[in-house]
Parts: C-alpha cells; sequence; structure tokens
C-alpha cells in the first residue's frame, strides 16, 4: 500500500508545518518582546540624559 | 459632462507628454522592441530547428516577448517622472488623481500596442505562422492585452517606482497577475489563427474585457494613494 | 493569556481531528486512504482563503483611517496565508498522486489558482520588507493586496474556462470526494479538520499581530533612540565649539 506513504507525507508536512510554524512565531514574538524591553529601556536613559545636560 | 471631458483633456495631455518624451527621448521603444523581437529569436534557438513545433508554440511565445517588453514599457515610463523629480509635481497639480491614473496608463496602452503590432509580423516571419488571414480578431486581441496590461503597469508601475529594487520587483508582483491576460490573449490568437473552429474566441475576448474593466477600476482608485506617499 | 487557552484548544483540536481522520473515519470506497488527504487539505484552502480576504480587507481600511493596527492585521494575514497555501498545495499532491497518477494536474483550476495565489501573495510579503517608513509601507501592501485578491476570481475563471472550452474534463471533479458511500462520516470528519484548523488560525493570527505591532514599536524606540543620539552629538559639539575660542 503506497497509499498510506502519501497520507503520511501529507499529514505529516501540514500538521507538523503547522507546528513548526506556531513554534517559531513564539520565539520571534519572545525574542522581539525582550529586545523591545531593552530599547525601550535604552531609549529612556538616553532621553533622561538630554535632559540631564 | 464637462467635468469627464475635464478629466479627459487632462488625461491625454499627459499621454500626450509621455508620448512626445518618448518620441525626443532617448529612442527607449526602439530598444524595447528590439529586445522584445531578441527574446523570439532566442525563443527559436532554445526550441530547435523544428518548424512545425515553433508554429505551434508561436501564439504562447508572441506573448511572452510582449510580457517582457511590457514590462520594460510600463516601468520606463514612470522612472523617467522619477528621475526628474517630475513625479512630486504630477502629485501637487491640483487634478483628479483618476485622469492623471488615466492619461499614464493611455500612454502605457499605446506604446505596447506599438510593441504588439510590430511583433506580430516578426512572429508571422520568424515562425512561418498565416496571421494575416485572421487580421481583425487579432488586432482586437492586441488592443485588448494591451490595454489591460497597461492598466496593472501603471499602477504597479506607480507603486514601485520609488523602492529598492524596483527592477526585480516589478515583474515579480506583476507576472502572477497578468497570468489570466496572458492565458486569454493567448488562447484567442490561437483561436483566431486557426479561424475559431470551436467557437471560442469570443468567450476569451470577453474575458480580456473584464479584465481590462476591473483593472482600469482598481488602478483609478487606487493611484492616487500611490502619488500621496 | 486568553490566548494561551486558544492555543492550547487548537492543539488539542488538530491532535483530535488528526487521529480522527487518519484512524476512525473509515476509507473511501474508491479512493481508498489517498482520500484522508482531502481533509487537512480542503481545511487549509479555506483558511488560505479566509486569510488573503482579511488580509485586502484589512488593506481597504487602511486606507479609510489610516490606522497602522489594520495593517499589522493585513500582514498577519498575508504571513499565516501563504503558510496555509503551501500546506493546501502540499496536501493536494500528495492526493493526486495516488488518485490521478501526477503531482500536478494543469487542467484543475483549483491547483493552478492556488499556485497563482502562492506567487501573488509571496510577493505581497517580499513587496513589504523593501519599504521602511510604517505609513508609506501600509498604504503600499494596501493597493498591492487589493489587486491580488481582485485577481484571484478573474485567474479561477480563466483557468476554469481554459479547461472547459477546450475539451470535456478528463478527471473527476474534486468536489465529489464525499462520496456517498457514507457520507455524514466524511462530512464530519471534514467540518472537524476545519474547525481545528479555524481555531489553530484564529490563534496564529494574534500572535502574528502582536509579533508585528511589537517590531513597529522597535522600529519605533530605534527612531526615537537616533534622534536623541543626535541630539546629543550635537549638543557636545555646540559645547565644544564655545569652549574652543
Amino acid at each position: 500500500m503506497s497509499e498510506v506513504w502519501f497520507v503520511i507525507a501529507g499529514y505529516g508536512v501540514i500538521v507538523g508545518g503547522l507546528a513548526a510554524y506556531t513554534l517559531a512565531l513564539g520565539r520571534r514574538l519572545s525574542r522581539a518582546r525582550q529586545a523591545s524591553l531593552r530599547i525601550r529601556g535604552e531609549v529612556e536613559s538616553a532621553t533622561t540624559a538630554d535632559v540631564g545636560e | 459632462m464637462s467635468a469627464l471631458r475635464r478629466h479627459a483633456t487632462i488625461a491625454l495631455a499627459i499621454a500626450r507628454k509621455d508620448a512626445l518624451a518618448e518620441l525626443r527621448g532617448r529612442q527607449a521603444v526602439g530598444s524595447t522592441i528590439f529586445f522584445a523581437a531578441l527574446v523570439l529569436l532566442l525563443f527559436g534557438f532554445a526550441l530547435g530547428p523544428d518548424s512545425g513545433r515553433l508554429a505551434e508554440a508561436a501564439p504562447g511565445l508572441l506573448w511572452l516577448a510582449i510580457v517582457f517588453g511590457g514590462l520594460l514599457t510600463v516601468a520606463r515610463l514612470h522612472q523617467m517622472e522619477a528621475d526628474d523629480g517630475a513625479l512630486e509635481q504630477l502629485a501637487l497639480y491640483p487634478v483628479d488623481r483618476r485622469a492623471v491614473y488615466a492619461g499614464k496608463a493611455l500612454a502605457g496602452a499605446g506604446a505596447m500596442l506599438l510593441l504588439g503590432g510590430l511583433l506580430f509580423p516578426v512572429v508571422a516571419i520568424l515562425y512561418g505562422v498565416p496571421l494575416g488571414a485572421a487580421w481583425l480578431p487579432l488586432a482586437v486581441t492586441v488592443v485588448l492585452g494591451s490595454v489591460g496590461f497597461a492598466a496593472v503597469g501603471t499602477a504597479y508601475a506607480g507603486l514601485t517606482v520609488r523602492m529598492r529594487a524596483r527592477e526585480v520587483m516589478l515583474p515579480l508582483l506583476m507576472l502572477p497577475i497578468v497570468a489570466p491576460l496572458l492565458l486569454a490573449a493567448v488562447k484567442a490568437t490561437v483561436a483566431a489563427v486557426a479561424g475559431d473552429p470551436f467557437g471560442e474566441l469570443g468567450a476569451w475576448l470577453q474575458l480580456l474585457v473584464g479584465f481590462d474593466i476591473v483593472m482600469l477600476i482598481a488602478g483609478a482608485a487606487t493611484y492616487g494613494f500611490l502619488l500621496e506617499d | 493569556m486568553k490566548t494561551r487557552i486558544l492555543g492550547f484548544a487548537a492543539l488539542l483540536a488538530v491532535a483530535a481531528a488528526t487521529v480522527n481522520g487518519l484512524f476512525i473515519v473509515p476509507a473511501d470506497l474508491n479512493q481508498g486512504d489517498a482520500q484522508r488527504i482531502m481533509y487537512p487539505h480542503v481545511a487549509s484552502a479555506w483558511l488560505a482563503y479566509l486569510s488573503f480576504g482579511v488580509t485586502a480587507m484589512a488593506g481597504i481600511g487602511y486606507l479609510v483611517r489610516r490606522d497602522l493596527r489594520l495593517d499589522a492585521i493585513a500582514l498577519a494575514g498575508a504571513e499565516v496565508g501563504v503558510m496555509f497555501t503551501a500546506f493546501a498545495i502540499w496536501g493536494g499532491m500528495m492526493w493526486g498522486r495516488p488518485v490521478w497518477g501526477v503531482f500536478w494536474q494543469w487542467e484543475d483550476p483549483r491547483l493552478t489558482t492556488t499556485a497563482l495565489l502562492l506567487a501573488l501573495y509571496a510577493g505581497y510579503l517580499l513587496f513589504r520588507r523593501l519599504t521602511d517608513d510604517p505609513h508609506r509601507r501600509a498604504a503600499r501592501a494596501a493597493v498591492v493586496g487589493l489587486i491580488a485578491a481582485i485577481d484571484i476570481p478573474i485567474v479561477h475563471f480563466s483557468v476554469i474556462w481554459w479547461r472547459g472550452l477546450h475539451q470535456g474534463p478528463t478527471i473527476g471533479d474534486p468536489s465529489k470526494i464525499l462520496n456517498p458511500s457514507a457520507p455524514p462520516l466524511f462530512v464530519l470528519a471534514l467540518m472537524g479538520m476545519l474547525a481545528a484548523f479555524t481555531l489553530v488560525w484564529g490563534y496564529l493570527m494574534i500572535r502574528r499581530y502582536q509579533l508585528a505591532r511589537t517590531e513597529w514599536q522597535i522600529e519605533e524606540h530605534g527612531r526615537l533612540g537616533r534622534i536623541s543620539a543626535a541630539r546629543r552629538s550635537f549638543i557636545t559639539e555646540s559645547i565644544t565649539e564655545e569652549a574652543a575660542p
């Protein structure tokens, strides 16, 4: 039954692809949030430095 | 009525300006047509010397050459505005943006028509296809195809003209959009050359008309947003 | 937190629908096991169309309201839609090989339309990366998304005619996959898969939207950072100039 292999390939790529995209998206999101927090801190310290001068 | 006439006057003035710039300019039209003819010659090399196969593939190759040449044509019509900073001035004119779009599309359609009109004899000679007998349906096909291509091309050239990597982005965005136009134009050409044995010519021409109308409306509605930025 | 609950629900639903489609629903009489691929295939195609509809609508909304949140929704729709389109094509190929004997059937309007769809929206995503100004990018992308959406029905009709005008269809219509031998079970399996995929779609759309908003904030902060850096260097320069003479 070679048909079964096509079924496995079809489900494997689609369901596996969904999982992979979801995980990658989660990683991108958490990285972006960290970067956002870090940059916000830098900007705030930079603007207070401006005021100080 | 008078508003419509005023818009038509503006559109004609813009189209005339583009045509004059092309005619007095650097003979860019000539080099585009030469490029498209060269593409046709290379297709001949790629498909080998079998003249039967070449004649069979001729309509498809012809329209591919028109599409490639057309990409250069519509890109240039906006590029020459952007190079001189004229696009900003065009955007500042207190006229309806749809009239500007119509003018640019008219100029594009004219250039495409010239391209198509000159490539047909090239195909007839190079690939040995008897095109002369069915000149009327072929002329209609070329006109409809040119208008449709210019309708999409004007909007997309306006979109990409001030972008990085526009030479790649314009074909990348446009080729999938014009796929139904290519299909309908090739099918209409095949049907016209064969004397329309299955009576399908009318259907393909209708599809071309539909494509032209939809894309002209879409382009006119969105062109203003592109000039703004 | 609510999004996380949605994510878990989607995970469970996909797992259940997959087990159901693979092991519980009986095989089709004509197509055998190959028919099982139809469940995720049809569900993917359906969500791809939904995503691109969302992209077009959000784009129009942006042009009217000039709200960058709508542009983030358009971006989310395009990216998630491209992924589902790719899945739909893959599923179609894996179904076509055992049933039709070929991976790719040029005369099938759906397959051909879907392939062009992938090209259209992959181009949309590439296009977005080449413009930096957020509002300029949003307006241009809205136009691209709108014209692409308008093109889809034209493509579909042209390909149907391509087959229809030429000669009678040589291959059975894919819409007849729901074989009448056991329709309720098959329809139920398809609906279950569709519901599960729609949950995943909602979760991914929210997450992609959040990512777009966060990235936009980073861009904005970067711009602010550059401005304050320029100000600082200007102040330092003017101080040294005053001190020089």
